[in-house]
Order: structure tokens, then sequence, then C-alpha cells
């Protein structure tokens, strides 16, 4: 379990972790809620080619990496392959045109089409994982806060975020704590040995102690902040927000790129109304 | 015991102990959400995260519990690498929060009171609160954000109806009552005759 979670606490030294707080999130988000609000390709690749870009930059461990890279990308293909079997002709209503490359009957069909809208699909997904997984690994929780609190979030709510990603990996620590002292006292997890039932009903009497412990650590934790003087005052500084570095001031310019783009994309889909959402090169 | 007025029950009371109750329960809504659960169909599946919020909302109120919910839910995109479904965040909100209003019908589990009468409105409440969120603001929403797939958002709104109100009400009914048992600090002590 810890080793498929990505919260870093000690930020690196590659160009994206130098960056200040502000800028990451900033760019995140950006990307994110263009991502989200595009199905055009012509935006959707560059930014994935950018993502990958990113992702190697950080330097990240390889190993790790690649092992979730690939289980998303099965997740989704697997969900694509689902949304097929459900609807085949999914094309047609995406892209606007069937055409049919293959026939497994006269239901299951493979139509150029749907083919174009999965492999937007599956770019745009894996764009804003990428973009996610880059994101996470080269921010630690304060910067997240002080990033999030650059854009006018009240502290609070930013106190939320980064104490939540803090916490993470604690759970992951008890979570492992609990599990081996409860097999010490007999508890059988092996798939092998035991049903899937019993597995469940196992778990949830890890479950428990480990609810109960993150809820009793609530109080210390609070305790801890209010000596500290935590919400007293109207506003907050944050220790690890430092000034911007030159990467900070050189990606200004970009930030208002993708500002300008994704205005630019609301205003086309509300003035230009496309037929269809997907643009695909072969359709006018 | 201080009695809180409405407002306070709707709102939940806001200090540092709430902002750290949401974001620890933020934090295992996650993880549990990306690890602590079977899948039944895609992006939904019978996750036990659902408890979360039960018990968020039962020791500091139903607005904390949707935060707890809602932002446990973004955590959860961002670790999970899904994609963003802001959509799915704003349901779990919804679910949170009815689930959270348990107190309003006198159940302090803060103080160990939660009664057999409080399990069956927290059912109720579960139910309906999966309903709204999933059956009617998540395909809303998707429908406006993303307009696309409402068959199978049906379909996952459906599956995460059925499955999270089961896991709120099979897994957090007795965890509750553990929860106020647990708490109960001279409750148990009876009149006698």
């Amino acid at each position: 379990m810890d080793d498929k979670l990505f919260i870093t606490l000690v930020p690196g030294n590659t160009f994206i972790d130098k960056l200040t707080g502000k800028t990451k999130v900033r760019i995140f988000l950006l990307l994110i809620i263009i991502l989200t609000a595009t199905w055009d390709i012509r935006v959707i690749f560059p930014i994935f080619i950018l993502s990958i870009i990113m992702l190697v930059s950080i330097k990240p461990d390889v190993k790790k990496n690649i092992a979730v890279i690939i289980f998303v990308l099965l997740m989704n293909i697997f969900n694509l392959f689902l949304t097929w079997i459900i609807k085949p002709d999914y094309g047609l209503e995406m892209v606007g045109a069937s055409t049919v490359l293959f026939r497994f009957s006269d239901f299951f069909i493979v139509t150029a089409e749907t083919m174009w809208y999965f492999l937007v699909r599956l770019m745009k997904f894996m764009a804003s994982f990428l973009v996610s997984l880059t994101f996470i690994q080269s921010i630690t929780p304060s910067e997240l806060a002080a990033g999030l609190h650059s854009i006018k979030i009240p502290y609070k709510i930013c106190m939320i975020v980064s104490l939540a990603f803090r916490y993470i990996p604690d759970i992951t620590r008890d979570f492992t704590n609990i599990k081996i002292s409860m097999q010490t006292r007999g508890l059988e997890l092996d798939s092998r040995k035991s049903s899937i039932f019993t597995r469940l009903k196992q778990y949830v009497l890890i479950l428990i102690p480990l609810i109960i412990t993150s809820f009793d650590r609530v109080g210390n934790i609070a305790n801890a902040m209010d000596l500290r003087g935590f919400g007293k005052s109207k506003d907050k500084t944050y220790y690890c927000e430092h000034e911007d570095t030159r990467g900070d001031k050189l990606l200004v310019p970009f930030i208002i790129f993708l500002i300008i783009l994704y205005i630019a994309l609301v205003v086309i889909k509300a003035v230009y109304k496309a037929p269809y959402e997907v643009w695909a090169p072969w359709i006018s | 015991m201080n009695k809180k007025t409405l407002g306070q029950k709707l709102l939940g009371t806001w200090n540092t102990k709430t902002i750290v109750g949401v974001a620890i329960g933020a934090a295992l809504f996650g993880v549990l959400m990306n690890y602590g659960g079977i899948k039944v169909t895609t992006n939904t599946s019978l996750t036990s995260a659902y408890v979360i919020p039960a018990i968020v909302g039962a020791l500091f109120g139903p607005l904390p519990a949707g935060l707890a919910a809602g932002l446990g839910n973004v955590v959860a995109d961002l670790l999970g690498g899904w994609g963003f479904w802001f959509d799915w965040s704003i349901g779990n909100f919804v679910a949170g929060y009815f689930a959270g209003l348990v107190g309003l019908f006198g159940a302090d589990v803060e103080n160990g009171v939660f009664t057999p009468k409080h399990a069956l409105i927290y059912a109720i409440l579960c139910v309906i609160g999966c309903a709204v969120g999933f059956g009617v603001v998540t395909p809303f929403l998707t429908y406006m954000w993303y307009s696309s797939e409402l068959t199978i958002t049906w379909i996952q709104a459906w599956a995460a109806i059925v499955s999270d109100a089961t896991v709120l009400i099979v897994v957090g009914l007795p965890l509750l009552f553990a929860l106020a048992k647990r708490n109960a600090r001279g409750t148990n002590l009876s009149k006698e005759d």
C-alpha cells in the first residue's frame, strides 16, 4: 500500500520543484480545467505531450510511476471497452458519422469514429492523470496550501487540504501497523486461505481501529494548532512561500496564455455551436 | 451539555477541531476510496470510504461531513488518476451532508447518545442523501459540464446509490454504535425506582 502513494514532504531540486506553490497550483488548475472543458484533440494532444515532458523533468521514481501509469492505462482501456459494449456506435453521437471498419454482428460494429472518440478520450484522461501525477509528486502539502491561498481561497479550507495530504502517509503507516498486529493475533488475510467474504469482514476489523485512532488524534492536532494561535487572526502567511524565482517569472506568460486559451475555448464553444462534441479531421 | 441552535446544527460548529476532523476525514476518504473497496461498475465501487461521512457527520455536523466527502473525493481523484470528476465530488458532498444530518434529531455520538431510533432516522437519511446526491445532482452536473454519456452515468449512479447507501448503513451503523458506546461517559446511569 505505501508504495502506491506519492505524497512528497521534502521538495526536490528540479526546475518544477523549485517553483513557488503559487505557480504550481495555478498551472495545475488551469491545465485540469482546460482538459475538463475540451474534447478537441488539437488542444489535448499538446497538453498530453507537455504532461509527459513535465513528468520526466521532475525525475520521478521510474518503477513506481510506470506501475501506476500502466494500471491507470489498463483501467481506462477497460472503461472504454465497457462503453463500446453498451454503445458500439457511440462515434455517431460524438463525432457525427459512422464509417464501419469491422463487423462482429449487426450491433457490435467497430467504426472509425468510435475509435477516434476513444483515442481522444483516452488521451484526455491520460493527460489529466499525468498532470496530476506530476503535480502531486512535485508539491509539498504546505506549498499546496500556500498556492491555494494565493488564489483567494479562505485559509481554513487551504488548511483542510494541506492537512489531508499531510495525513495520508500517516494513514498508510497506521494501516500497515494495525494489519500486522492483527495478523499476529491470527487474522488470515491471505487470499488463498480465506474466502473473499471472510476477508471483507477482516478488513472491517482493521478499518475500525484505523478510523478510531485517526479521529482520536483530532484532539491532539487541534490542540497543537490552537496553541500556536491558529485561527486567531483573519489571514495567514506561509513560511514555505518564497519569492518568485527566475522560473516563476518565466512562466507568467505561460499562465496568461493558458487563461486566454481557456476563455477562447469557452467563447468558441458558445458562439460557434459545433454540431458534435468531438472534432475529427475528416469531418468538416 | 450546551444547546445548539438550528443554524449551528445545520452548519456544524467551526473551530480548529472541526477543521482537523474534516481534514482527517477527507484523507481517510481519499485513501479508502482508492484502496478500500471492490469495483462494482466503472468509477463506482463498493467502498468502505462511505463510513467516513457518517462518522464526521456524527462528530462534527452535516457541513463538515459533506466537505469531508467532497474534498475526499477530490483527494481520491488526485491519487487515483481516473481524471477529475467534480460532478461526483459534489454528489458526494450532498450525500455526506445528508448522512451528517442525524445530529438534528437528537443523536449526539460525541457524548454517547445514539439509540435505535436514531439508527432508523440515520438509515432513511442515508438513502435520501444518496438518492439526491447521486441520482439527481451528479447526473445533472454531468450533463451540464461534460455533456455526455448519460446512459453510463445512470448505471453508475444506480450502482453508487445502492453500494454507498449499503456501506453507510451496514458498516456505518455498527461503527456509530461502537463510537457512541466508547464516548458514553455517565450516560449509562439509570434512575433507580
